[in-house]
């Protein structure tokens, strides 16, 4: 299950981040790294981007980007 | 041989987007500064000295935002590059790194890189008011312990801790530490890695504050207690719930289209009037010294050449600063960077961005602010590719050759004009779509730029707009206009106007006697042009033109184009030798166009078809310097102007011809 597949006001753990995605490296750069809890703040009106809450930020997030961040709830 | 001068040192501000690193900065320069770019590449940084008061002599740097020291772009590497040694200013002294209180634990990977990196780092925390609304927090000297360097905080809103600063800026010049730089290489487990020892540190300098809210709020901040931070740290409240309207999934587009309305509206109607004042008032410059000279070649260069083409780089001014201003407020507020993520999944599937929206509704007022605007777009790809298509936009110098075309097309039937001119429009849209989806497609072989398109950025907390910085950065962007992109028109619109008015400069006039002194000005005017260079490049052009059903008189109108779009409609006046006064110039000017005839023959020159093919030519020609110039300057180099350039007017030449020779062949004439 990777960000990606969460509702809106959803919260989770990151589990591991996906290496072989050629976002992985932006996306632990932003402060996506195991152990860390997030939340779905909002989806835009196509259901893409996202708005995740993360340490403390909000941060918008392509789903392609996000799937390469992998969850558990 | 030069005797090389002692090099003053260089203090660098690095901090990611949103840290307030330029608060920093113009606080510290008293926000006199020159913005420069790097050497070969159009990323922006400023550089300045010290406000005297504080007493340091060298250079003060401030740095694009970056989030990491492993660049993520073409534009970034440039960035990291510059930062580790300058070409000009060399390697830096002391770096000062600004992280955001509030965005504590993810603004610190940047800090943690750039000391293991082995610069003399002095960390400045801001936003410690956002920080303490939480109820948080740090300890300066728990963490200068662990990041072994010095942590001030500091806010540039109001000078606190700013002496501070200043005096361990002094302290660690005056060591003299040779800087012993490596690049290091990071991999994505180091990242990892040095998220670990923050989260370890924020543990150990995170404090909770003593409690003086009531009762029910501690009840909720007991979810953001150290220990617990890590596990629910959510973004400020209000920021919250403003986006749970900003961000709603249905209201926050529509809210997004009332705020584009609203900046169109502006940059359309608000900088109309403004801008027919500039025009009037370089026309009135014009006329003033024309009259008494009797037009001498010399007064006829001063007044249409220079002055008419410093006109041509001032016109734009208004657009450019209500643009800029407006945009400046959306973006310090925090909008901006919601709007984008709202807009962004239709314009991914096209190879564009969230950001390139703006732009692109900018483009329909005019090219030039519009494709400044595309600076907010951080990828490079993504912007170039933008500013590509701006052009396709149908902007406002369209209009007056839409409508005559269009009155000339169909006489007094307004509505299905309106309709048509909404259908120009659509098709200009639709176009724009292609052409960015060919070229994503084939980017390598167009733009050399190969970019991983993606979309991850921060939604700064809202905050009310610094006033102040919004007129600078307002400013700015219109000086730079001027000075890079001004010089260029200039000397292109000198070059046109030259064509235009040698070598048959002082035509004789025959049986004037009859007309009045205007009249005999604008038939001057009107033989000028006829014996011109300009004329003689149109009649060189002919053949290209014959295919369209038009001769070089429409050719020399379309060169003079390149001036500006609605130049067409009075150079077409010129041409057919309309000596009419402005009220009813269309009028008479579609009536010589009914008379037109194609040579000798006795054939209309003017018809269904190739009035239609005239108006398919302008929804693609890019005539007009002052986009290529701007271009140049924003693409820093003519690759992309000069291909625009081949492609729009192979596209508007080709459809030309088919929808002429097309409707021809159906028929209609």
């Amino acid at each position: 299950m990777t960000i990606a597949d969460l509702d809106s006001g959803q919260r989770a753990t990151i589990k591991r981040i996906d290496l072989s995605h050629p976002s992985s490296f932006r996306v632990i750069e932003y402060g996506f790294t195991p152990g860390q809890e997030i939340e779905i703040i909002n989806k835009s009106i196509f259901n893409d981007p996202l708005a995740v809450s993360l340490r403390g930020a909000l941060i918008a997030i392509r789903r392609n980007d996000a799937r390469c961040i992998e969850v558990m709830l | 041989m030069s005797i090389k001068k002692p090099q003053e040192p260089l203090i660098t501000l690095v901090g990611p987007p949103n840290s307030g690193k330029t608060t920093l900065f113009n606080f510290l320069s008293g926000k006199k500064y020159k913005t420069v770019n790097y050497p070969g590449a159009t990323i922006e940084y400023s550089i300045t000295k010290f406000l005297n008061h504080f007493d340091i002599t060298g250079n003060l740097m401030d740095s694009p935002g970056i989030v990491s020291m492993v660049p993520n772009s073409p534009d970034e590497k440039v960035t990291v590059e510059n930062l580790i040694e300058h070409p000009e200013y060399g390697k830096p002294s002391v770096l000062v790194v600004t992280i955001d209180a509030s965005q504590f634990s993810r603004h610190l990977l940047l800090a943690k890189q750039i000391i293991n990196c082995g610069f003399n780092v002095i960390v400045a925390l801001t936003m410690n008011d956002i920080l303490e609304d939480k109820n948080l927090t740090i300890n300066t000297d728990t963490l200068s312990d662990k990041l072994k360097c010095k942590v001030i905080k500091v806010d540039p809103r109001t000078g606190t801790g700013i002496l501070e600063l200043i005096s361990e800026i002094k302290y660690t010049l005056k060591q003299e530490r040779g800087s012993n730089i490596n690049h290091i290489a990071f991999e994505e487990a180091d990242i990892i890695s040095i998220y670990k020892d923050i989260e370890e540190i924020e543990n150990t300098v995170l404090h909770h504050t003593n409690v003086k809210k009531s009762d029910l709020e501690n009840a909720n901040m007991g979810l953001f207690i150290k220990g617990e931070t890590k596990s629910l740290n959510r973004p400020d409240n209000l920021t919250m719930k403003i986006d749970s309207i900003l961000l709603h999934k249905y209201w926050g587009i529509f809210i997004f289209a009332s705020v584009m309305g609203v900046l169109f509206a502006s940059i359309f109607w608000i900088a109309s009037p403004l801008m027919e004042l500039v025009d009037s008032g370089f026309r009135y410059l014009s006329d003033l010294i024309v009259s008494g000279h009797n037009h001498h070649w010399f007064s006829d260069l001063l007044s249409s050449g220079i002055i008419g083409g410093a006109g041509a780089v001032m016109v734009f001014l208004p657009q450019i600063l209500i643009l800029f201003f407006i945009l400046g407020l959306l973006e310090d507020s925090g909008y901006l960077a919601r709007g984008a993520m709202l807009i962004d999944k239709p314009l991914s599937k096209l190879g564009l961005n969230g950001r390139s929206f703006v732009p692109m509704l900018s483009g329909f007022a005019c090219a030039i602010p519009a494709i400044m605007a595309a600076r907010t777009i951080t990828n490079k790809k993504e912007r170039i590719l933008t500013i590509f298509i701006i052009p396709l936009m149908s902007c406002s110098a369209r209009l007056p050759v839409y409508g005559l075309l269009l009155t000339f097309l169909l006489p007094g039937k307004f509505l299905i004009s309106g309709i048509i001119l909404s259908l120009i429009y659509l098709f200009g849209i639709l176009t724009s779509f292609v052409v960015s989806s060919v070229i994503n497609k084939y980017q390598k072989t167009f733009i050399k730029v190969e970019d991983n398109s993606s979309f991850i950025m921060e939604l700064p907390v809202y905050r009310i707009p610094k006033i102040g910085n919004v007129f600078k950065n307002t400013y700015d962007n219109a000086y730079q206009y001027i000075r890079k992109a001004g010089p260029t028109i200039l000397i292109f619109s000198v070059i046109l106007w030259a064509l235009t008015y040698f070598p048959n400069n002082n035509p004789e006039i025959k049986n004037s006697d009859k007309m009045t002194t205007e009249q005999i000005t604008k038939l001057i005017d009107a033989e000028r042009i006829s014996g011109s260079y300009a004329s003689e490049l149109g009649k060189f052009i002919e053949p290209v033109m014959k295919p369209l059903g038009l001769d070089w008189r429409v050719g020399v109108s379309l060169i003079a184009t390149f001036a500006a779009r609605e130049i067409f409609v009075s150079s077409m006046a010129l041409i057919f030798k309309i000596t009419d006064t402005d009220d009813n110039l269309n009028e008479s000017l579609i009536s010589a166009m009914r008379q037109a005839r194609i040579g000798e023959s006795n054939k209309p020159m003017f018809t269904t078809s190739t009035i239609a093919g005239l108006i398919i030519f302008f929804v693609f020609a890019l005539q007009c310097i002052s986009t290529i110039a701007i271009t140049k300057k924003e693409t820093g180099g003519w690759r992309i102007p000069i291909l625009q350039l081949f492609i729009y007017s192979g596209l508007a030449y080709f459809f030309a011809f088919v929808v002429v020779n097309g409707l021809q062949f159906l028929g209609v004439n």
